[in-house]
Formats: C-alpha cells, structure tokens, sequence
C-alpha cells in the first residue's frame, strides 16, 4: 500500500489531464446526482459520490457504438472504427469494478468482442472505496463492498491522504511516472484504511434477510410459483430503466443507420433490454415473452440463475441502480427475493444452498466478426406468392462450410440483418440456399433482389443437427409451413448419403395447397422408392385442387407405421406446432431424446451476446437452433 | 426518377414543416433524393402529381375529410408528421369540452358559422403508411423515416417509452427534480430531447402501444400530483388514444 496527500493527488491527476495521450475520465457532479465523465480538471472530481447515474460500463460498451461503416459507391467496402485512445477512469466504485469483471467474462465467453476489449484494454480503473453509500446499495451482500482484485490502483480516503493500493503493473507505472511524493503505508494507514472501509458498509439500508448464495436455489422453485410474478410485476411500466441503469446489463441491439445519400451508412448497436415489449419479437408477428410478468420474471432469472449456471455468478454486484430508477418502486431485488423467501419458508419449503458449484468452463474460440462476408445471388426462385428460393454464392470462392440446420443471418447495407436458416444441404458446396418468407424490412427487400445484387452473409452460425448421430436410424421428418426449409438442408443431406440411413418418412403440412414449398422436389424424392412422403393442408379452397391429406400435421402421424425404437422424430414448424406433434409423438412410445427439433427466436448477433434469443437458460444462437427434447422440455419458455 | 414529394396541412401550427424547412445542410441533401412539387411554406407552385404526401395538422372538421381522400388517391405514400396528423395531438384537448363552449371562446359569437368537430389523427378517416411523431418533429426522426421509405423499408417505430432514452442519455430524472413527467408511457423516438435540457416530457409523441397508465398516474400522485392534475397530465396529448382505449 502506498501513501499520497490529497493536495499531491491533485497533482498528479493534472499532470494526467495534462498529457494528451490520455482520456481521463472521472466521476462528477451532474444535478443532485452524479455522472462519469471527462475530466478537465481535478478540482471537478467527486470521490465522495454516492452512485452514479449510469455505471462506467458505458465506455468500454457504450450506449451506441459503430460496428462498422460500409461504403456501396464502388462495389462494397467496410470500414472498422478508429482505435480507442488510452483512458484513465478514476472513481469507480468496488461494485463497479465486479461488474466489469462479469463484463470481461461475458463479452470473452464462446467468441471474444473486439469492440468491447480494446477500449478495455486501453483503460486503467482507479478505484475509489465507497465514502458514502446510496440508500439503496446492498453491495456487501452480494460481496462486492471491499475488493482486492480488478482495479489498476484503489484509493481510500484517509481524511488528508489516500492510501492507494497498486493493482496492476500499469497502475503502479502510472503512479509513479505522474505522482510525485508517494510514499509507503505505515502500519496505522493500514489500520485506518480498514476501519473506513467498514464503517460505511455497515450503514446499508437494504439487508437480505436469507444469505444471499441461496438466490439460485430460490428462484428454481419460483418460476411458476402462482400469481407471485403476476402480483409484483403489476405495477411495471416496462420501461426498461432497471436494466438499462445496470452495471452488468449487456443486451443489445444491431441497426443500420443510413446517411442521406443511401450508399454509404454505419451498423451501430445501442443497448436494449430484455424489459422491453419488443425484446422477445419476431418479424412474424411472435412475440416469446410478451407480457410483463414474463419480462419482469426473465430479468431475475437471467441474472440470479441462467448466468449463475454458466459462469458461477449472480449477476448483481447489489449498487441499487435498479431500485432507485424504478418509479413505481418495485424493480428492488431486495425486497423482491425476501418475500419470495418469506413464500417459500412459510409454504413449508426447505432451502438450502447447491453442495455442487456450477461447473464453469469459460471457451474463447476467435473474435466475434461482424462484418459481413460479400455474396451474391446466383439464382432466384418464386415458391410460392410469399416465399422465395435463392441460391447464394460468396465472392472471392470460399465455401460456407455448413452444416445441416445451422443458419446464416443475412445483410441487405442500409436495411440490416436478419436470421435466415440454411435450407441446402452442405453435399452442395459452391453454393447455398435459403428459402425466404416475405415478412419484416429485410426479407421484404430480399425479394426485390434481382440475380447478380449482393449481400452480405455472416456464419454458419448455431449447432445444425448432429448427422453422426442420426446414422442407422429410422427417420421421421415433420415440418409445418416454412419449417420444412431448415429440415430440407438435412433431408437433402441424408438423401445424398442414404445408405447411411434406415427408413426415411417426410410428413409436411401447410394451410393451404398454394403454401406447400419444394413440391414438385419433394414428389421427386417419393419417386426414389426409399422415401415415405405424406403431405396434408388444413383446408383446401374451392377452387383448388388437392388430391392429399386434409387435417392438421398431427393427422399424419397415425398414417405411417414406424418403430419407436429406433426412430429420431425430426421437427420444425409454426411454434404452435411443437407441443401436439410431441403428445402424439409420445403417445406413439418415442423417446424423449429421440425427439429432435429446430426452434425459430430473434436471432441477432449469432453468437449468444445480445440476449434475444435466450429461451430461458439457452441461447437459441448457439446453443440450438437444433435440440433435443429431452434437454430443452425442462425449459417453459422453448414450446 | 426521384421521388416526388408533397406537403400538406391541416389544423395545426405548421411547425413541423417548419422543422423540414429548418434541416439546413440535411435539406439540400435530401433534395438530391427527392423533388419536392409541394410545401406552401416555402415554395410557391403546386402539383398533383407526387408519390409521397407528408400531412400535418389534424381533422377537425367533415370538410377535411374529402380533401385527406383526395391526398390518399394521389399519393403511393401517406405519411402523418406532427402530433396533430398523427395521434391527434393538443387539439384533441378540445373534445373533452362541450363543442358548442369551444367555438364560443375561440370564436365569439359567430362560432356558430365555423364547422368543427372532434380533432382526430388522420389515419381516424385514411390509412397511413408511416408516422413521423413529436411537437414538433425531431428533425432526425424525420430523415430517419424518409430514409427508410427511400430504401424501401418501413420505417421502425419503436415501442418503449422516453425512459429508455433518457437513461441512456444518462438524466438525472424528472422526479428526481421535483417535476412530473409522463416519459414513461410515451413514445420514444425523440431521444428525450425535452428532458435533456431540464424540462419535462409532456407527452407529445402520443402513448406507448401498451402502456401501463393506471401505474403511472399512481406514481404521478405518490410524488405528490393532485389526482385532477395528473389526469390532466394524461389529456395533453393522448386525448385522442385515451378515448380509443
């Protein structure tokens, strides 16, 4: 531990302000509140800060932030943005500097963000121990009141001196190389500088009234837990000041802001949140957690269970942020978990804390790209009135590499990006498909396309169905409407290695006969002899001709003998599909894990960040789009 | 071909054609975008003859209708721009009063000439293809949507409240400074512009597609609003959606 007075601190803080070679920003005063911000000069620093409005996050993930800018002039180009300029953060709290960490882990997790880590990278955290607490900290509880670990230097205030302990080779090369006059710590400074860092933490209001740790365990029972999430959630203006104000918040969202020449432009993403009405939204209309109580329910979750069975984290660092935004005064996870605790004990319940930690295996593989890779449309072909079949190719001759049930999301410059599956079977390899449905901006767009325009295409993304496991099985494919372009890409695949394969059946239904896709394709493979295809419509208008079935996709089922046993049931359709197809897929005695199925959610950075397409503890991204029954059945919000 | 484009109004201030006259560098590129064949406000000359049809202002009388069908037949696009056009705006004020009282203050005596009725937003009497919100309009969310009908998209309207915004624009709340704001059941859009300068949000951008009413007055009143007040905090501007709900 080293020692400076305050005056040198001064000093050495307008020696930093001085050198343009950094950024230094600082905690200060804005209203009645206070805001991190650039420093102009020492005097403006306010280390006796209770909060800050909005946690330092922001300048290593900022509020909105360019991704890249694309120029269309001349063919296509992309630019990234400029590197960050070193940046000195002096004044954030122990709570805020947990926070970061839970950041570093999560932007590094499966695919490592760029934009994240080089801001982070090129910082250095002064930390300050909290001198006087907001009302509605709880940080002790959640043990983030006292660190020692994660700062480049920690300040503690010593009345007309900080002691300041060094955390980092970089902190103590800042210290010494603009402080002047830092000496060692006698023993009383150490002495003292505990004593302060104590005494404040004993003045929280908030005080869990169960040990924090038996958060997950808690939760786990509650999900269901009658009218309880209905009751606190009543008041909810989803209006998203919870999460939007939270240091470990990291949900967001990908657009593309054109300029007015329409050519050129950036992809930016903003923060959103999982609060928000249309968090959970599909272009179809679908909306997987629609209602507030869903919403307001899914915030505990993420953050005291989904990410605690990941990284071994309650993603709370207790700085009260949530509680003290919320107007109607009931987004406090204080007061929320004790009556869920008081429930749970006066129910009868026993609570007691996991014997077995989560088992937490933190994989980088690479960086997160967000540049799209430029291809072109080979071929163009209408389906339907709705949907169209293109064939794709990228430039410059690199092959896609898919496999089957993997997806693509798909970029029209100036429109954005959308999530579309790959509908051809990786044995094709020049080239891929992807049969759209005209729907939202982008896939509406898309249709306008003519052979020869370009898009960009980031992926494969997603984990495609396990083909090695499938071998020497019996097959039961059934899709519903547009559900058959992503089995197409393993149907096509298992037709191409067919031997491989036992019995093949295809069931397909659609509203109506006008809606059926790949038909003539589909009668081709019944023509194979190694193929049992039946296809039914719900209703057949007048004026068409439909010689099939009439009668919802559950009505196949009974028409084709298959032995349980050694059948894979292989699913996609509308998300209303889903739970009658497996009733009777049960009742016919198939196994839960031979149930297998590709689910459809707002897939939008492909690489399980932005929050969207979480079912639950999945991220549909990357943990799917393809699962197993019996994996994802435990899971409420999948079917 | 560029686009051609038209401007409309009807009862309202003129401000947010006055917002478009006012976008200074952005104007002279947008006009490499479009040709602009009508907008009283700063040309003279008039066509028939366009694809898009900005409106501002709101019905208010039997007489407005036939003209806004009219708009509607010639235009490919109808876009409403300005709280009055688009969700009715302040002047839906007037249909919580007995018509007859509002043409007498207006008016005087000869109110009994004029023909009124209750405001309405446009798209009570023709469909509408986009809305560009606020009192006025923010000048960026006006590129912003003609942009989008430029690139062929429909333009984003977005569903959450101010609030959203205003975190992120990191303020220190309204209530928190002893004001009263209905931000939080407004739409966003506007990048909390009233807020960020100290004021208040009052609502102008209409309200959200589901907003949570009875608990935002319930907060109006525990910081401290008399039950009238906060109601009427709610009449300002969401008359019109209020009667509909």
């Amino acid at each position: 531990m080293k020692i400076i007075s305050k005056d040198d601190f001064t000093d050495f803080l307008n020696a930093l302000i001085g050198d343009d070679s950094w950024n230094v920003i600082g905690i200060k005063s804005k209203g009645s509140k206070f805001a991190f911000g650039p420093l102009e000069s020492a005097e403006e620093l306010r280390l006796d800060y209770d909060v800050s409005l909005l946690p330092p996050k922001k300048y290593f993930f900022p509020q909105r932030e360019t991704l890249f800018t694309y120029d269309l002039s001349e063919g296509f180009s992309t630019k990234n943005p400029e590197e960050p300029k070193p940046m000195v953060i002096v004044g954030v709290h122990p709570y805020d500097i947990v926070a970061l960490l839970h950041m570093d882990e999560i932007f590094r997790e499966t695919k490592s963000d760029p934009y994240y880590f080089k801001k982070r990278d090129a910082s250095i955290i002064i930390g300050v121990n909290i001198q006087r607490i907001s009302k509605w900290n709880f940080s002790s509880f959640m043990g983030c009141d006292v660190i020692d670990y994660g700062y480049d230097l920690m300040l503690t205030d010593l009345g007309n001196r900080y002691a300041i302990n060094v955390g980092s080779q970089k902190g103590g090369e800042l210290l010494s190389k603009y402080g002047k006059n830092v000496t060692a710590a006698l023993a009383r400074d150490i002495q003292i500088a505990g004593q302060k860092k104590r005494e404040v933490m004993g003045l929280s209001q908030q005080k869990f009234d169960f040990p924090p740790e038996l958060i997950p365990e808690l939760l786990k029972d509650s999900y269901t837990k009658s009218g309880f999430w209905e009751k606190h959630s009543e008041k909810c203006l989803a209006c998203g000041s919870c999460v939007l104000v939270c240091p470990t918040c990291y949900c967001f969202d990908v657009k593309d802001n054109p300029d007015l020449s329409l050519g050129h432009g950036e992809r930016i993403r903003t923060w959103d949140g999982c609060l928000l009405e249309d968090f959970a939204k599909i272009a179809s209309g679908e909306n997987f957690r629609a209602t507030r109580p869903t919403r307001y329910r899914h915030r505990y979750f993420k953050k005291g269970k989904y990410l605690f069975d990941r990284f071994g984290f309650i993603s709370c660092v207790g700085c009260g942020r949530c509680s003290s935004n919320c107007l109607p005064d009931i987004a406090n996870p204080v007061n929320l978990l004790n009556d869920m605790y008081h429930e749970s004990i006066n129910s009868g319940s026993q609570i007691a804390a996991s014997t077995t930690e989560p088992d937490v295996n933190i994989q980088t593989e690479g960086n997160i790209d967000y540049v799209p890779k430029l291809a072109t449309v080979i071929k163009k072909q209408p389906m339907t009135s709705n949907e169209i079949l293109f064939e794709i190719r990228l430039d410059g001759g690199s092959e896609l590499g898919h496999k089957p049930g993997q997806f693509v999301e798909v970029s029209v410059f100036g429109i954005g990006e959308a999530p579309i599956s790959l509908s051809s079977s990786p044995t094709k390899k020049e080239t891929f498909e992807l049969c759209v449905r005209k729907l939202g901006n982008v896939t509406t767009k898309l249709h306008k396309l003519d052979v020869g325009d370009k898009v960009g295409i980031r992926g494969p993304f997603g984990n495609g169905f396990d083909v090695n496991s499938l071998t020497g099985k019996d097959l039961l494919f059934i899709a519903g409407g547009l559900g058959i372009a992503p089995l197409r890409s393993l149907f096509n695949y298992v037709l191409d290695n067919r031997k491989d394969y036992g019995r093949v059946f295809l069931l397909y239904g659609c509203k109506e006969p006008k809606e059926l896709l790949f038909g003539d394709e589909l009668a081709e493979s019944t023509s194979r002899g190694d193929v049992e295809y039946k296809s039914t419509v719900n209703w057949c208008p007048e004026n068409e001709t439909w010689t099939g079935n009439i009668g919802v996709i559950t009505t196949l089922i009974p028409q084709v003998s298959f032995d349980p046993e050694r059948t894979i049931a292989i699913l996609c359709g509308p998300p209303v599909m889903y739970k009658f197809v497996i009733a009777d897929l049960k009742a016919k005695k198939v196994h839960d894990d031979h149930i297998i199925m590709s689910l459809e959610r707002r897939m939008k950075c492909g690489v399980g960040k932005c929050g969207h397409c979480q079912i639950n503890h999945l991220f549909v991204c990357k943990d799917g789009p393809v699962f197993n029954y019996s994996k994802i059945k435990g899971s409420p919000e999948a079917l | 071909m560029k686009p051609k484009v038209a401007f409309f109004d009807f009862a309202g201030c003129e401000g947010d054609q006055l917002q478009v006259a006012n976008l200074e560098e952005d104007l002279l590129a947008l006009l490499g975008q479009v040709e602009v064949v009508s907008f009283r406000e700063v040309m003279k000359g008039h066509s028939d003859n366009y694809d898009i049809a900005f409106v501002e202002g709101s019905c208010t009388r039997l007489q407005d209708e036939d003209r806004l069908k009219q708009i509607r037949k010639n235009a490919k696009l109808v876009v409403a721009i300005g709280s009055c056009a688009a969700i009715g705006g302040i002047n839906s004020l007037k249909n919580y009063k007995d018509l007859d009282s509002v043409k007498k203050v207006v008016y005087g005596e000869s109110g009994k000439l004029f023909d009124s009725y209750a405001a309405r937003p446009i798209d009570a009497i023709i469909p509408v293809d986009a809305y560009v919100y606020g009192c006025p309009i923010e000048r960026e969310d006006f590129l912003h949507v003609v942009k989008s009908l430029l690139l062929g998209k429909k333009p984003e309207i977005v569903t959450y409240p101010v609030c959203v915004e205003c975190k992120k624009n990191e303020n220190v709340c309204a209530f928190e400074r002893g004001q009263f704001c209905v931000g939080t059941v407004t739409r966003a859009g506007c990048n909390s512009c009233c807020i960020n300068e100290g004021t208040i949000c009052w609502g102008c951008r209409g309200l959200v597609d589901n907003p949570n009413e009875n608990s935002h007055k319930e907060v109006l009143i525990k910081y401290g609003l008399t039950v009238d007040d906060a109601i009427g905090k709610f009449k300002l501007y969401f008359g019109w959606q209020e009667a509909k709900r």
